[in-house]
């Protein structure tokens, strides 16, 4: 008899006799065995991608038998993908950190999820009401600063502005989404806000003589070299410049911190959309959203995840995130973005 | 694919007749030519020629009738002129004297010209980057030696694309001028001093100018190199050193404004093939009035 003949049942009770995967035995009895299937989905490059493999991804091959692989891209980029691909997807699932789901669910490039158990426990803000995408994991922004150089830990956005770091200020472009949501931080902070963005720009204008960088891998060499000692980004990634041995801290504003949604889609047509479904359940129970709190510090999106003491006190809790109006940012994003690159990056 | 299609019903007829042989050598260069470029191409004018289905200009409107985008035209030809004058005069020096190098180590410091080839461009960007940052080498250096007296930051300027593209296109200019020095007979200078000219003027008024065609070909080729890189501007340059590379990505990738970037890429192609003609076109001009003369 070869390995062909023998079927899904018998290799699964041969492998759970053996012992070998009691997780499977017991949590996977209902779900698919997806053995010799496989899933590509977008990610999001570098260091990010690999936790999230080893965090969601492995467990999940192991668990179902798929075979996995993310295909870096950055979101506006795999959004262009989708679009450009519609109706032969040759990815199955996109994750996306911008809120590009809301446009491809507009655009008919997605479809509703099925069959992913997981999805009731998630708050309803966090997903679409149709079923088209939910949040898996929220990364919360705030300012990073270096603790050598900056005793009294910053407060608030207004804090860029003082005199005593005039400098040593660095901040995103407008088409890095942090920047974007910097710019809106500052109009809330100075009075304004999605509505009225003009104190954002006012704010931002006494900035213009301040390092502007583009992308998340400069950061090291930004605190390392370039002599920059605050910035708004995030706490995955104040972590990461952390363990790379920098003195550097994330610190709350109290204008809230504004929450970036990591969402997965299906792509409409997706060949294997029924693994994609299984995969985005498994991404949402508490045991991956741990792993993933624990490598990346980002804020579990499912309220049943409990994280550990040690963890708790450095991700923040999804209810204490400041909610930008996305669909305002996005609709008004071609038109700062002009002015952005005009006033401030000129 | 017409081409195909005669060339084997050509075949079905007993051989090809000589006369198709130049066709047949020429068929696959040709079909790669059209369809990874010159159809491209056309798509992208039409995407940059239509607004919501409908044949219009509005797109080059928008193009031409703001200062912004002129700005980002001029800053893009600026650094391509730079990048091409700072390649030539190092260039010309090495490709010289690698060309009349009579050692046997001239082959193996051709072959050292070329490392930065080697590298890729982001590895190559980050390693300026450590050199470029405010606290980095060179602004330490430059303190140390007294030449500025504030920390110098060469990361996120124009500066800096400059020079960063300028280390990656010297080599290209370097080979094309070595084979064309290589090509002029020594004796030349040599007859020239036997008449009276001094070395330097010998090579002035014979080496140089017979090597006329490899500068030009050497400089077009750095020229449309460097206004077209796209890592090096947006990893050195970022976001204040906008060019038109990282525009066309911006309106492709951030805004999805394809029309818009289509417009932005199309600019950018006549104009660069309007300097180029210009440049190619003087140069002869000059080698022909001199030859009449």
């Amino acid at each position: 008899m070869t390995f062909d003949h023998i079927s899904r049942r018998q290799v699964l009770t041969g492998l759970a006799a053996l012992g070998t995967l009691p997780v499977l035995s017991s949590r996977l009895s209902a779900a698919e065995s997806f053995s010799g299937r496989s899933l590509v989905s977008s990610g999001f490059g570098g260091s990010t991608m690999d936790i999230i493999h080893k965090a969601v991804f492995d467990p999940f091959d192991k668990a179902t038998g798929a075979k996995s692989t993310q295909v870096p891209m950055q979101s506006a980029a795999a959004l262009a993908r989708l679009k450009s691909e519609a109706g032969n997807p040759q990815i199955d699932m996109f994750q996306f950190s911008g809120g590009q789901e809301d446009a491809a669910k507009k655009e008919g490039l997605t479809q509703p999820l099925t069959s992913v158990a997981q999805l009731n426990a998630i708050p309803a803000e966090m997903k679409d009401p149709d079923g088209h995408w939910v949040t898996w994991a929220v990364i919360g922004e705030g300012i990073v600063y270096r603790k050598d150089k900056i005793k009294e830990p910053p407060r608030s956005y207004k804090d860029f502005l003082k005199p005593e770091y005039k400098g040593h200020v660095a901040f995103p472009a407008i088409t890095n989404g942090y920047g974007m949501d910097f710019l809106v931080m500052l109009a809330r902070a100075f009075g304004g806000g999605e509505v009225n963005i003009e104190p954002g720009f006012e704010a931002m204008r006494k900035l213009k003589g301040e390092t502007i960088f583009k992308a998340a891998s400069d950061l090291p060499s930004l605190f390392g070299q370039g002599d920059i000692w605050i910035m708004p980004y995030d706490t995955g990634n104040a972590f990461k410049v952390q363990s790379s041995g920098l003195p550097v801290a994330f610190a709350t504003p109290e204008e809230g911190s504004p929450a970036v949604n990591i969402t997965a889609v299906v792509a409409k047509g997706a060949k294997n959309a029924d693994v994609a479904n299984a995969a985005i359940d498994y991404m949402l129970r508490p045991e991956a959203q741990i792993e993933i709190a624990r490598h990346m510090r980002w804020t579990a999106s499912n309220p049943n995840t409990k994280l550990p003491d040690d963890l708790a006190s450095e991700v923040p809790n999804v209810a204490q995130l400041a909610k930008l109006d996305r669909s305002i940012i996005n609709e008004k994003r071609p038109e700062w973005t002009e002015r952005w690159n005009r006033e401030i990056a000129r | 694919m017409t081409a195909t299609g005669d060339l084997a019903r050509q075949k079905g007829r007993g051989g090809p007749s000589p006369a198709v042989i130049p066709v047949l050598i020429f068929a696959p260069c040709l079909i790669v030519y059209l369809v990874l470029f010159v159809w491209p191409q056309l798509s992208l004018l039409t995407t940059s020629a239509f607004d919501k289905g409908q044949l219009s200009g509005v797109h080059y409107v928008r193009f031409l009738g703001d200062e912004y985008y002129w700005e980002l035209l001029g800053r893009t030809l600026l650094l391509g002129v730079c990048v091409t004058l700072i390649t030539l005069v190092l260039g010309v020096p090495v490709a010289y004297v690698l060309a009349r190098m009579q050692s046997r180590m001239a082959a193996l410091l051709l072959i050292l010209t070329t490392f930065p080839l080697l590298v890729s461009a982001v590895v190559r960007s980050f390693g300026w980057m450590v050199l470029f940052f405010r606290d980095g080498i060179v602004s330490n250096t430059l303190q140390a030696l007294g030449l500025v007296d504030h920390p110098l930051q060469l990361m996120y300027t124009l500066t800096g694309v400059i020079i960063a593209l300028a280390q990656v296109l010297l080599p290209l200019m370097v080979l094309t001028l070595h084979g064309v020095f290589k090509s002029i007979d020594p004796d030349l200078e040599f007859a020239a001093m036997s008449l009276g000219a001094s070395p330097p003027l010998a090579l002035c008024l014979v080496t140089l100018r017979l090597a006329r065609s490899g500068i030009v070909a050497g400089s077009l080729l750095v020229f449309s190199l460097a206004i077209s890189a796209f890592a090096t501007p947006g990893l050195v340059g970022g976001a204040r050193a906008n060019v038109m590379a990282t525009a066309i990505y911006e309106q492709t990738i951030e805004m999805l404004d394809w029309p818009f970037a289509s417009t932005l890429a199309t600019v950018l192609l006549v104009f660069v093939l309007a300097l180029s003609l210009l440049y190619g076109a003087a140069l002869d001009r000059r080698a022909k009035s001199e030859s009449v003369a």
